[in-house]
């Protein structure tokens, strides 16, 4: 089942503060990146890097690995099939087809149940079952009050094992993805938008380079065989985790494994991913109709979880942001202070919003991954000193690392806050099965436990090892795509008006921060036209 | 830290029927313990033991919304006001609660609708006691400059823009605008885009705002998970039982009878799937009628994934990609409505056609019981699989507590649902669900042209 696309009345209501191929495919290695932008004073400090982003296999559990989380004294009952399948295993020219593929077998029915009928069946039961991709991973998740088990195990296997492949459905659900990419995320969504086009210039010629739901021309190629074939190749044992939680027991475990064991055990190999450039300096500019300027930026980090200085350098940006918290450096910065936008966010992994919450997906894990800040919508004039404001407070964080009562705040914040971030059984699944592919057992209390030994200069020590201002890009949404590009060849200093009296010591800090180069190179700056955006 | 909860599964068992079983008692309806108190000075205090060892959900409902914004050019106010109650008191200036909250890793933030708005914070017991402390000191204390306020006001605009990328905001604004022409709900909660564009002008109004509404007496506290309620209860008494503010009151409109029906049509500038909408005016929800309860029932029952309209527009004949009903919950007549995301421009007359159909049929008294039945079971373990966690608890009773304005609204609203009857969806469509009192907003990517 889906949650509808649009927001309904009700949602508008309440608001808040708040590839692959299926055979490895030759990647030409990317071109010799260009000579570096002016560095910054941080860059000045930080060691040399390497120029490619190495493919680090994650690592691969048995195949059908079951994880359990048992709670006897549950009446829910949980399920998470996590695929190591994902995008990057779309054949070239039909991107979009695992994803679409996951959703026809989701939603569109089994031999036994039309997809009216599976409607029919799960609703009484208000379980929920749904799919979804991501680059490397696809998850069918699945929830049910005991009352109902039998029938619904019997559904959500089906749905995997005897899915009905009907020309109807899978004709609905491919124009529903393209609608999806032509309305929903060119038009109607320009902060996704803008992470979508940074995650295209970060990872060019790269299977992580398409957006997930397609691009234009895949979508319109596929046809019902096309999907029957790649499910068959994708969605096998030696690519399955089994997650179950809630009110478990040995039975409905044997159960579970006996009947995905009719799975096909292997299919298509692994896709090879190719080296990334960790060159900075490029910016792609978005061009459609909008009331305000989107930005976000990032670059490709070897830094993944189970790598040293991951934990260090994840507190050091929840410290500059944490996701839709208000206790952020940007946020109090750029908002509080100056009043910009709504908000700003830095991540040390890629991150994507679970959905009813401000929590990170858990199950998008990748192979190679980005470092990125996000900067929700600036009036335009405002745009290029937003975009300044973040890498200044980037940049300083790097020079000058973290204040010793602010570390010791952010200690505390995560100290508490990870604890939420488990608080459900789809959640504790998913960092558990994300634990097996990063190799990073009991991810969170390993995190904890290394908060509490950080200090300040291990944090700094790390920050400046791995964290570069020089090496971001960055991806801007607005109207005005020309004038914008303009300014970003042609750097003039930023100046910004405030519409009440500001202190002295913050107009002073303006003034660096608006004459803070960008590391962007005149050459790597692009316009795309939103309405061509992802069309091939 | 004393651990008061009562094991999940003894609480849940008493609603875990299977959807044929009798109905169950009222008080099952909603499945743990719940203690209120009422404070001197009004302020009401919701607690709800639950299975959360070491975590709190700490929530305040104030009774006020964009209802409330009565007086010209103030529409959006009740949100941004929301946002300013996050700017210090003079025991705890602007910056000073965010180190609180950083200190125990609370998930704090707010939101507010057409008629509350709740803040809540979501984290680790041991903060308790200091959530308490500086909680009320910022409701009875608020104090914040004028500059402050006109910085937060464009944060404010912010996220109008945020949001404004979606037709779904243009749609609401529009629907609201046409079917009301005195209630504030004309208006959405964000509010016309040029009053928002005024507020940093209306700090003095800010603070009538806050003197009005921000009292005890309009204002419930919702506390759920570990805690220990003694001590809880005594620090609540100590450090909201000195708030002495009375409410204050305006005079909402009332909104007139539509006689006839009205129409809206939105040209939208850029690529996007058509809509269509319905909007019936339809009764508050009050707990002595079962008026919110047949409504809730009637968008399942009209638009649902298992309604023939779904079957036939979505599945089989691919008109429309989404159908969504919202029935939501209001203090005062609001609307009831239907959503088509439309295929294509030619799906528009006949998703229309097929509305009209859906309804004509109800009102000749055809229902199909099984599938109300099949709604009501929806209903109840839809509350069950969405009460996992303590702050999934109390955003629950928060939100029905603070529209009912009772306590109990969430068991009692659910035991309203269980009871709805076939011949109650005949009744109430016949009453409400009229041509006259009906608004229709089409909505159509203005390149193809649009059609009114």
């Amino acid at each position: 089942m889906r949650s509808p696309r649009v927001p309904s009345l009700v949602l508008l209501a309440a608001l808040s503060l708040g590839g692959c191929a299926t055979t490895p495919r030759a990647e030409a290695p990317p071109a010799p990146p260009p000579p570096p932008p002016a560095p910054t004073q941080a860059a000045a400090e930080t060691p040399a890097v390497p120029a490619t982003v190495p493919a680090r296999p994650l690592r691969t559990p048995e195949p059908a690995r079951l994880v359990v989380q048992a709670n006897p004294a549950s009446p829910l009952v949980s399920f998470r099939l996590v695929f190591h399948t994902g995008s990057v295993d779309d054949p070239r020219g039909k991107e979009g087809l695992t994803a679409l593929a996951a959703t026809v077998l989701a939603e569109g029915g089994t031999q036994k149940l039309t997809s009216a009928q599976v409607l029919e069946t799960l609703f009484p039961m208000a379980a929920e079952f749904n799919a979804s991709t991501d680059k490397e991973f696809t998850v069918f998740a699945g929830r049910v009050h005991k009352d109902f088990l039998p029938p619904f195990l019997e559904l959500f296997t089906d749905v995997l094992l005897h899915p009905r492949w009907s020309p109807q459905e899978f004709e609905r659900l491919r124009t529903r993805a393209l609608s999806d990419l032509r309305n929903g995320l060119r038009a109607e969504d320009d902060e996704t938008l803008g992470k979508v086009a940074l995650d295209a210039l970060l990872f060019e010629g790269h299977p992580y380079a398409h957006f997930v739901g397609g691009t234009e021309k895949g979508l319109e190629s596929l046809t019902l065989e096309d999907v029957k074939a790649h499910a068959a190749r994708v969605f096998t044992q030696d690519r399955l985790v089994i997650g179950l939680a809630g009110g478990v027991d040995e039975a409905l475990q044997k159960d579970v494994v006996a009947r995905l064991s009719a799975l096909p055990a292997t299919g298509a190999p692994r896709v090879e991913l190719p080296p990334v450039s960790t060159q900075g300096g490029r910016a792609v500019v978005v061009q459609k109709p909008t009331l305000s300027t989107g930005v976000s930026l990032g670059y490709v980090t070897p830094l993944r979880r189970g790598d040293p200085d991951f934990f260090p350098v994840s507190f050091a940006l929840s410290y500059l942001g944490e996701h839709r918290q208000l206790g952020g450096v940007l946020f109090n910065e750029l908002r509080e202070k100056r009043g910009l936008n709504y908000g700003d966010y830095a991540y040390a992994e890629h991150f994507i919003q679970d959905s009813g919450t401000t929590y990170n997906r858990t199950n998008v894990a990748r192979t190679q991954q980005d470092i990125s800040v996000w900067i929700r919508p600036v009036v335009p004039v405002n745009g290029m000193f937003a975009t300044r404001g973040a890498v200044y407070f980037l940049d300083r964080m790097v020079r000058q690392g973290i204040p010793a009562e602010q570390f010791r705040l952010s200690r505390d914040f995560l100290l508490g806050y990870t604890r939420l971030w488990e608080q459900t059984d789809q959640r504790r699944l998913g960092y558990a099965i994300d634990s097996l592919f990063y190799g990073t057992p009991d991810y969170l209390e390993q995190y904890r436990a290394a908060l509490a030994k950080m200090t300040p200069e291990s944090v700094h020590a790390a920050v400046k090892r791995q964290l570069r201002p020089e090496a971001l890009n960055f991806a801007f949404v607005t109207e005005d795509a020309e004038g914008l590009a303009k300014q970003l060849r042609e750097p003039s200093p930023s100046t910004i008006t405030y519409a009440s009296p500001k202190a002295p010591a913050l107009l002073e800090e303006d003034k660096a921060v608006g004459a803070l180069p960008l590391p962007v190179r005149p050459d790597a700056v692009r316009i795309v036209p939103a309405r061509a955006f992802m069309e091939k | 830290m004393r651990h008061r909860f009562i094991p999940l599964l003894l609480l849940l068992m008493g609603v875990a029927l299977p959807v044929a079983a009798a109905e169950p008692a009222a008080a099952s309806f909603f499945p743990y313990p719940m203690q209120v108190d009422r404070l001197p000075n009004g302020l009401t205090v919701i607690r709800v033991p639950f299975n959360s060892p070491g975590l709190i959900a700490y929530q305040t409902v104030v009774r006020v919304g964009s209802r409330n914004e009565v007086e010209p050019g103030r529409t959006g106010f009740a949100h941004f006001f929301e946002h300013m109650m996050f700017k210090g008191t003079k025991n705890h200036p602007e910056g000073e609660r965010e180190k609180v909250i950083a200190t125990y890793g609370f998930d704090d933030n707010a939101f507010t609708t057409d008629d509350i708005t709740v803040y809540y914070s979501y984290g680790p017991t041991a903060g308790l006691g200091k959530l308490v402390e500086i909680e009320a000191d910022r409701f009875r204390h608020l104090e914040y400059s004028e500059p402050s306020f006109q910085t937060e006001a464009l944060a404010v605009l912010g996220e109008y823009h945020k949001n404004a990328a979606s037709p779904g905001l243009k749609v609401a604004e529009e629907v609201a605008r046409t079917a009301f022409t005195k209630h504030p709900y004309g208006h959405t909660t964000l509010g016309y885009y040029d009053d928002i564009k005024a507020m940093p002008k209306a700090y003095d109004y800010s603070r009538t705002f806050f003197e009005r509404w921000y009292t005890p007496d309009n204002v419930l506290l919702v506390i759920v998970g570990d805690f220990d309620d003694a001590a809880l209860m005594a620090s609540v008494r100590e450090h909201y039982g000195p708030w002495d503010r009375q409410s204050g009151s305006v005079t909402v409109p009332t909104e007139p009878s539509q006689t006839q029906e009205r129409s809206v049509h939105v040209d939208w500038p850029q690529s996007t799937q058509p809509r269509l909408v319905y909007a019936w005016h339809t009764p508050a929800a009050k707990l002595d009628t079962a008026n919110a309860a047949i409504q809730e029932v009637l968008g399942s029952y009209l638009v649902g994934p298992t309604s023939p309209l779904y079957k036939s527009l979505v599945l089989d004949k691919q008109q429309a990609q989404e159908l969504t009903p919202d029935a939501s919950l209001h203090r005062d007549p609001s609307l009831f409505s239907v959503e088509a995301l439309l295929s294509d421009e030619a799906s528009l007359a006949p998703v229309r056609a097929a509305f009209n159909a859906a309804v004509k049929e109800l009102v000749t008294g055809k229902v199909d019981a099984a599938r109300v039945e099949s709604i009501k079971s929806n209903t109840r373990y839809g509350l069950l699989m969405g009460m996992e966690t303590a702050k999934d608890v109390a955003l629950q009773v928060s939100w029905y507590a603070g529209i009912y304005g009772a306590p109990d609204a969430l068991g009692r609203h659910l035991q309203k649902v269980s009871e709805v009857k076939p011949s109650d969806l005949v009744t109430f469509a016949r009453r409400h669900l009229t041509a006259a009192n009906r608004t229709v907003l089409t909505l159509t990517p203005a390149p193809a042209g649009g059609q009114k």
